[in-house]
């Protein structure tokens, strides 16, 4: 397996595990690899768009989507975890990269109202709602963040 | 990407942003995209999809045009 490979999946399994997403110095010492190492395969991942880095430091993960790593408004619980998602999408691909059903927790984009929405034996649990998508698909990955 | 209860909370969102209305999609559709990007994230083989495959992915789902082009330079 090469390296970016041992470090996506070990980031992967950390945040499945905990909810919380490894430092590069976390997972180098999980890989027993040098740091610097660590912090090359974070950069290429995140050229490849499979990470990105907290601005201004790179050994920090912002986003390994669908997963978030800080805090934000869109949550998916899935067997008693909570996860933190980067937008509606990824609240949706928390349960579909885990594959197992799960309550997201989220609100109207304007009102702030409250939206539970559930994910049950492999579908989403239909009632009214709607995702929409301010950035076109050309444009997505130049603010990720925003996005 | 946002979550709104209707339509009409779209419109509300984007006048308060001074952004134009864009494409709308249901929850089925979110869940097929879902599926389709994240459903191997965690495994070895995982990859985010190409431009090409991006707009297969978005053309089974009814999401066609320039919006949906990863490709487009114009929508």
């Amino acid at each position: 397996m090469d390296l970016d490979t041992a470090v996506k999946l070990k980031i992967y399994e950390t945040i499945a595990l905990t909810t919380h997403a490894p430092t590069a110095k976390d997972v180098a010492a999980a890989l027993q690899l040098p740091l610097a190492d660590v912090e090359a395969a974070f950069e290429s991942l995140h050229n490849r768009r499979l990470l990105v880095p907290e601005p201004g430091d790179p050994s920090r993960i912002r986003m390994a989507p669908p997963f978030s790593g800080t805090e934000t408004p869109f949550r998916a619980r899935v067997q008693g975890k909570l996860y933190f998602a980067n937008c509606a999408w990824d609240a949706f691909g928390i349960p579909a990269a885990l594959h197992q059903d799960a309550f997201i927790e989220a609100a109207d984009g304007f009102s702030d109202e409250p939206i539970r929405l559930e994910i049950k034996d492999g579908q989403p649990v239909s009632q009214p709602c709607v995702i929409h998508f301010a950035v076109p698909a050309a444009k997505w990955w130049e603010d990720i963040i925003f996005t | 990407m946002l979550l709104f209860r209707s339509e009409e909370t779209v419109k509300k969102w984007c006048i308060a942003h001074a952004i134009p209305l864009r494409p709308l999609i249901d929850l089925n559709q979110l869940w097929y995209l879902a599926m389709t990007w994240y459903g191997n994230r965690l495994t070895a083989d995982s990859r985010r999809p190409g431009p090409d495959e991006m707009a297969g992915i978005f053309a089974q789902i009814g999401l066609a045009g320039p919006f949906w082009d990863p490709k487009a330079d114009q929508w």
